[in-house]
């Protein structure tokens, strides 16, 4: 066997990471049902499903950021503005269509992420400093265009808040927008020639210049899309919680989303991530915190199980990866047939 | 002007190129305060005020080293509270505040140490790492202190914070020179310093010159600990009661002030009287900013803008040069050329 032979070996163990995510989830997932069934009602299975909903287009979209070898860490405070935005527009116009108002959410978003890229990619600042500034400053502005005041769930125009509420179809819409952006995310990142340079310009700028392919740019537009997708979040977010509150709207989400990307086994160092993986990701994270709670855990705890998950899933994931190269090396030293 | 007073001028320029932005916010944050309330420049106020600050200067000491190897620890808020949570169980339990004290300090280490282990040891990134003990130290402090606040600290211990040494300088300002004093000595001065520098400039090439770069950054972890420790015993001083929510969102403070101080996030570049410097200009916009009144999360978002603009502006103005510069060469080849024909 030759060097042929490796790449469906190397492809197999990456499944077999993404499957043992998936029995990961399932094992806590039964453990939880264990302890209290109350866990597998309809109801609290529906609870799960919002709140992955929400997480996960904003994990996919910091997916695409850390693939090109960024990181935004503003997302929290995106989300907080373009949710704060939406939602003040919805108070002063009641009769304003959904689809209105998911336009100005969105379109916040993007022109924040845009910003950032222009950080990035025009003032040449490192990304994980920019948006540590911009995580700042975009918190100062839910302030300032708020007025410190909060949106108030009377005021939510019922058109947003239907959004989490179970539909004809059977499923909130949150849940199928979530359903949707996944989709979008899975036949952008495996199908298209752009998904496939977002790899190329992540796993080694150099070449990809070489090939005549413009890192900046895909800097820059991954930026725009993780606006836009964490203000589709901001949307999803008030129609869950319905009351925008300045000082806590989308506080803290960097730290949940960036620990769904990592245990869904995408590499902090660019250049490779699945949807899969971070779809996995974002469901140990969502039950994580659901049936700790479920299971009477005291909320105390919520932080530390986090903390701890986050970093065995990368203690695996670096040992799986090692034990992966390794077995490349010695296919390699093994002399062709 | 003669060369030799346009090299001074080069050479001063260079000396304080990194420092320039923090300089520059100090002065201007000073003037604005100073302009805008008639009670802003009192020197013992301002002094006695500082005390609140030094907590983040002296995390801010540590987070030099650990970036200047190109590494990041954003644990040291979390880790921060929950020594501060085993300072106050261990004194409820009876021990004496010294002994908790010294306890809160040797945690505060061993948890830098855990961080510095999983990095050096099993190769994970940094970034990663402290990410995830950020939650998990910070889960530890809220399992340890529950909703619960301890209090009851002796007299002497609480408000120590507002003696003065030789008479003018409050306590925690003195500790953060002294401390500034040994890290800087450290980074500078001796060979472990200039091994870290180099590391953050190439670990590879140091890797090759026979240096042992895992067991330097090991150390710049368990400093960063170490560091935690003592700001854990300096703010328990300071407010004389524990909560598990100590500190909460120090760590970006932190990164900030490192940065503004000059200091590469890339690693291999920095200096601890940068940091420094930083860590007077953020007290002197927060000081300004708090006299009139200024909400706290738009404070927040001030030092956010600085900490763009202190990389932004530099860039911006590089390029506006190179470009004077290319026009200038530009229109000399064109007068080459016109001689030429």
């Amino acid at each position: 066997m030759g060097i042929i032979g490796m790449r469906p070996l190397a492809r197999n163990l990456a499944r077999f990471r993404d499957l043992g995510i998936g029995g990961i989830v399932l094992a806590v997932a039964i453990a939880f049902g264990a302890v209290n069934p109350v866990f597998f009602r309809p109801e609290n299975l529906f609870a799960i499903l919002l709140s992955v909903g929400i997480i996960v287009v904003l994990a996919v979209g910091q997916m695409l950021v850390i693939i090109s070898r960024q990181i935004d860490l503003s997302i929290g405070s995106t989300l907080g503005v373009a949710a704060m935005v939406t939602a003040m527009v919805g108070r002063d116009l009641p009769d304003i269509p959904t689809i209105l108002l998911a336009a100005v959410s969105v379109g916040v978003g993007a022109l924040l992420g845009a910003v950032n890229g222009f950080l990035v990619v025009g003032a040449k600042i490192p990304p994980i400093i920019a948006t540590l500034g911009t995580l700042a400053i975009y918190r100062g502005l839910v302030f300032i265009v708020s007025n410190n005041t909060q949106v108030n769930p009377s005021e939510i125009p019922s058109g947003v808040t239907a959004l989490a509420r179970v539909s004809p179809i059977g499923v909130p819409p949150i849940v199928l927008i979530g359903v949707g952006v996944v989709l979008a995310a899975w036949y952008f990142t495996r199908k298209t020639m752009t998904g496939l340079r977002l790899y190329a310009v992540g796993s080694n700028p150099e070449a990809a210049i070489a090939r005549g392919l413009s890192p900046l740019k895909f800097q820059f537009w991954v930026f725009v899309v993780m606006g836009a997708l964490a203000g589709l979040g901001g949307l999803l977010y008030i129609a869950r919680y319905s009351t925008v509150n300045p000082a806590d709207v989308g506080a803290g989400f960097e730290l949940q989303v960036i620990s769904a990307v990592v245990i869904g086994g995408t590499n902090i160092f660019g250049g490779s991530g699945s949807v899969a993986g971070v779809l996995m990701g974002v469901f140990l994270v969502g039950i994580l915190a659901n049936g700790l709670t479920v299971i009477g855990v005291s909320g105390f705890w919520q932080s530390a199980a986090s903390g701890a998950i986050i970093i065995i899933a990368v203690v695996i994931d670096t040992l799986v990866r090692r034990q992966m190269s390794n077995g490349k090396k010695k296919e390699k030293s093994r002399p062709n047939e | 002007m003669n060369s030799s007073q346009a090299s001074a001028w080069t050479s001063i320029g260079r000396l304080l190129g990194p420092f320039l932005p923090a300089v520059v916010v100090f002065f201007l944050a000073m003037l604005w305060g100073t302009l805008s309330s008639p009670y802003f420049l009192d020197i013992p106020v301002l002094l006695l005020h500082s005390g609140r600050y030094m907590e983040i200067g002296l995390l801010a000491l540590a987070m030099t080293l650990v970036i200047i190897h190109g590494d990041i620890d954003l644990s040291v808020a979390s880790n921060l509270a929950f020594s501060a949570a085993t300072l106050g169980l261990v004194y409820q339990s009876g021990a004496p505040i010294a002994v908790a004290g010294v306890v809160a300090i040797i945690v505060g280490t061993v948890l830098g140490l855990i961080n510095g282990l999983l990095v050096t040891v099993i190769g994970l990134p940094s970034l990663v790492v402290t990410l995830g003990t950020l939650a998990l130290y910070r889960g530890l402090a809220q399992i340890a202190l529950g909703d619960q606040a301890v209090t009851g600290y002796p007299e002497g211990f609480v408000g120590a914070d507002q003696n003065l040494v030789i008479g003018v300088i409050p306590l925690p300002l003195t500790i953060f020179i002294v401390m500034a004093m040994l890290v800087g000595f450290l980074v500078h001065r001796t060979s472990f310093g200039f091994v870290s520098l180099m590391l953050g400039r190439n670990q590879v090439a140091t890797m090759f010159s026979g240096m042992q770069p895992k067991m330097n950054r090991l150390i710049a972890f368990a400093l960063s600990g170490t560091m935690a420790g003592f700001a854990a015993v300096l703010i328990t001083a300071r407010l004389g009661s524990t909560r598990s929510n100590l500190a909460l969102g120090f760590e970006l403070l932190v990164v900030t002030i490192v940065v503004l101080g000059g200091t590469d996030i890339f690693g291999g570049k920095g200096t601890i009287a940068g940091t420094v410097l930083a860590l007077f200009a953020v007290i002197a916009v927060r000081e300004a900013l708090a006299i009139q009144n200024v909400n706290g999360q738009i404070q927040d978002a001030v030092i956010g803008l600085i900490l763009v603009l202190t990389i932004a502006v530099p860039v911006a103005v590089s390029r506006l040069l190179g470009r004077v510069k290319a026009s200038r060469r530009k229109a000399l080849l064109d007068f080459e050329k016109g001689r030429s024909q």
